[in-house]
């Protein structure tokens, strides 16, 4: 694999966390504006590719009125959003029994298609579905959107129509790294670190599956936008090196950075762990209540909250393509599920 | 888009022209393939690279239903990752939102080793001279060493994509082009048959002949070697006819070629190879292919004894897992011994030079790969209706199987018609790289370079760029 070290990965996509506080805000921000000034936030992807928010409101009196404003959803309800979009691209994946690698793009590319753009703007159905087409596509594992499509019920076109804008907004950096093989290659090195017998194999082996999971888990965080692939490997490995007890870890710690001569001690690398458990810790799935609450709001921001509304852009959609108004369906039968 | 660009419509101007297009000056087309074509453009907009020449590569999209052209995809992101002196520039990427293709933007190269060898062998009729052999091949072998330490395998080299920049200040530095074939190899690759694939026989592995299920980097080092003694010959090493149909067939006369010149492979030699597929098969009788001189020294009018057959034999070595790696190439005493490689290949020390031939220029295709018979001026290029590919060219095709300029092109034959600059045509032009991807490392992201626009032609503003300060973080 190419190298980690002067890789986009490392340049320009992992963050401090109060710069990815602030990407999320500007995202929001922009489409609460859109929702001031046009009344919806929902943005359509032609099928020649360019963008547009909808049509702004026929009647001024219509905005004027602040009651029957859809309220804008915050930055919180965005994350549980998020949440429950990258658990269901989870599932897809093991539905079509995808390898791991594939899933694991496909959860980058969904986190970082969401810094650049809010859930008001994009749908996350729509996106997760087309980030799990553009990780097949670029991990060799090509299936067509028409397949895709056919096994989770959804218009494959949606799919193609968000290519280029998923591909636009990881700005062509689509080669990413997730920490399952940095795992890999740890526990070669504490194979040899512990100077493991035969007879205890298994105990590598049972770290290894702990770890495994314990990557699904960080993998769903915001800390893989935070941290090097690296770091969230060993703090899945010190986790599970908690549960089976099989080296001393500290130790290990020190002896890898003792060979990199690495610009980090060790109380820095614990810490930047620390923090990754502490992520894992806190992640937190919405509630169903909390879903029913912001999926409605998130109707109403992307104008299709009372039947007027959906109505107007149905009919709208007639004219301009089947594209859209399958759209507008899909929409609608998000809020049901 | 929505880089202060608001008062164009639909991210055209008056002209049609997409705005990204409008910063250069289309010169004309260089090269056909099956991917797409290839354009010389020329900077115009106000920088510091006005002038500067530019290969444009534009992919198809893909066929129905399958999105945007994955070709196109992993050649972008593969560049992305890398960056060596010897290898090619990518440093734009623009896209056409009407037929959803994509346009990438590379450092032009004047040259390539397909037109050089061929100058040589039908201009000059000289051979070329050794120490612009040794830099072409050294700089060769330091690109694709940087490749293989980064786990890429090429996969499609030969010596039309094997580029040679002209005048300026990178003259006679290699770059190896056309990475629409390459592959990061952390897991083992499928053959390229898999995927349909076609490409020239004539620089493939022998692994590869035999039916190896996997590719390693010693495919690309076995490509090296063909292109070695070629430059030295004027000749392609191994010209077999190639055996057309699906999928991959069997190439038998490929392999007795190269059985003819390099001796037959034995399972002494090259222990794996009774593994090989083909070869177990014995498809048509193979192993029965009986050549017991190894005449190679005698193709390549090389001593055996001369550290140039030494490294040419290393690198035609059958087992891949001996053959040389391109690192342990570039240590070769080879490169030790005068005259020394250079960085500078088509020019040496004592000031030699070969003056080669330019790359013919078709100026009657616009951006569409539509033949124009009027004038470039009026020629409208860009967001035009069609985004198909049907586009006659001006010149006949060369018989010769080739691909070729930023790779994977068939070249224009030459028209015998000046480049044409279409300058004043152009209109103003909005910012520098509106819908572009920037391509340098560390440059701030920029998302929504896509066309942002209200659908209300009638209300004045016709565009909403959004957030546009937070955007230029």
């Amino acid at each position: 694999m190419a190298d980690f070290l002067t890789s986009t990965h490392r340049a320009k996509w992992i963050f401090s966390t109060q710069e990815l506080a602030e990407k999320y805000k500007a995202s929001n921000q922009r489409a609460i504006q859109a929702l001031e000034k046009y009344g919806a936030t929902l943005m359509e992807v032609d099928a020649d590719g360019s963008l547009s928010y909808p049509e702004p409101p026929m009647n001024p009196k219509d905005t004027a009125d602040k009651h029957s404003r859809p309220k804008p959803l915050n930055i919180e309800e965005e994350r549980y959003m998020r949440v429950f979009y990258e658990n269901k691209l989870q599932e897809v994946c093991n539905n079509f029994h995808f390898p791991h690698k594939i899933q694991a793009t496909a959860l980058i590319y969904f986190k970082r298609f969401y810094l650049q753009w809010s859930v008001m703007e994009h749908h996350p159905k729509n996106i997760m579905l087309t980030c799990i087409y553009a990780a097949c596509k670029i991990e060799e594992n090509h299936v067509s959107a028409e397949e895709l499509g056919k096994g989770i019920s959804q218009d494959h076109q949606l799919i193609l129509n968000n290519e280029m804008i998923v591909y636009q907004s990881l700005e062509f950096d689509l080669i990413v790294y997730a920490p399952y093989r940095s795992i890999d290659g740890f526990l070669n090195d504490m194979e040899e670190f512990c100077r493991v017998k035969d007879d205890q194999l298994h105990l590598l082996k049972a770290l290894h599956e702990t770890a495994r999971m314990e990557v699904d888990k960080i993998m769903l965080t915001d800390a893989q936008l935070l941290f090097p692939p690296g770091q969230l490997a060993l703090a899945a490995l010190r986790c599970s090196n908690g549960v089976h007890q099989v080296i001393d870890f500290d130790r290990y710690l020190r002896n890898i950075l003792s060979r990199q001569s690495s610009a980090h001690n060790v109380s820095e690398l614990i810490e930047s762990l620390n923090a990754i458990d502490s992520w894992v810790k806190r992640y937190k799935f919405p509630s169903e209540k909390d879903l029913k609450h912001i999926n409605r709001k998130l109707k109403s921001c992307w104008g299709l909250g009372s039947n007027d509304e959906s109505k107007k852009r149905e009919k709208k959609s007639k004219h301009k393509s089947k594209k859209s108004s399958n759209e507008t369906q899909n929409v609608l039968s998000l809020t049901e599920t | 888009m929505g880089d202060g660009n608001a008062t164009n419509n639909r991210g055209l101007s008056s002209n049609n022209k997409p705005e990204w297009l409008q910063q250069y000056d289309l010169i004309g087309k260089i090269g056909e393939g099956t991917y797409g074509l290839v354009f010389l453009a020329r900077i115009k907009s106000p920088t510091a690279n006005r002038g500067k020449s530019i290969a444009i590569k534009k992919f198809k999209q893909s066929k129905d239903g399958d999105g945007v052209s994955p070709t196109a995809i992993r050649e972008i992101m593969l560049l992305r990752e890398i960056s060596h002196e010897n290898v090619v520039k990518l440093v734009n990427v623009h896209i056409n939102h009407t037929d959803m293709s994509l346009y990438l933007a590379f450092d032009y190269a004047e040259h390539d080793l397909y037109e050089i060898i061929r100058h040589h062998r039908d201009k000059v009729n000289h051979v070329i001279s050794q120490y612009t052999v040794k830099s072409l091949l050294w700089q060769l072998l330091n690109g694709l060493n940087y490749l293989h330490s980064n786990w890429i395998i090429h996969r499609d080299l030969k010596p039309s994509n094997i580029l040679v920049m002209g005048e300026g200040d990178e003259q006679g530095v290699v770059k190896i082009g056309d990475f629409g074939l390459a592959r990061i190899y952390q897991a083992p690759l499928k053959p390229l048959s898999d995927n349909g694939v076609v490409v020239t026989i004539w620089y493939r592995a022998p692994e590869l002949l035999l039916g190896a299920k996997h590719y390693t980097s010693a495919v690309d080092m076995w490509a090296v070697g063909c292109i070695f003694a070629e430059l030295l010959t004027l000749k392609p090493l191994f010209q077999g006819v190639e055996v057309k149909g699906n999928p991959n067939p069997f190439q038998l006369d490929q392999l007795d070629k190269i059985f003819k010149v390099l001796g037959h492979p034995t399972p002494e030699k090259w222990p794996t190879l009774a593994n090989l597929p083909h070869w177990q098969q014995d498809l048509q009788h193979i192993q029965g292919h009986k050549y017991e001189n190894t005449g190679l020294y005698n193709v390549v009018h090389l001593s055996p004894k001369t550290p140039a057959y030494d490294l040419l034999s290393r690198m035609l070595e059958y087992d891949p897992r001996k053959r040389l790696t391109a690192s342990q190439a570039l240590e070769h005493e080879y490169f030790r011994n005068d005259p020394l490689p250079g960085r500078n290949a088509l020019v040496c020390q004592t000031g030699e030079k070969v003056n080669y031939p330019t790359r013919p220029v078709d100026t009657s295709t616009d951006f569409e790969g539509t033949t124009s018979l009027q004038p470039p001026q009026t020629v409208s290029s860009g967001n035009a209706v069609s985004g198909t590919m049907s586009g006659a060219h001006g010149g006949t095709m060369r018989s010769v199987p080739r691909q070729m300029a930023v790779g994977g092109m068939q070249r224009m034959q030459p028209q015998g018609m000046p480049a044409y600059n279409i300058t004043s045509q152009a209109g103003m032009g909005g910012g520098m790289n509106p819908n572009g991807i920037p391509m340098q490392r560390g440059v701030p992201a920029q998302a929504h370079q896509q066309q942002l626009r209200r659908k209300d032609p009638g209300m004045g503003t016709n565009i909403y760029p959004p957030q546009q300060k937070s955007r230029r973080l």
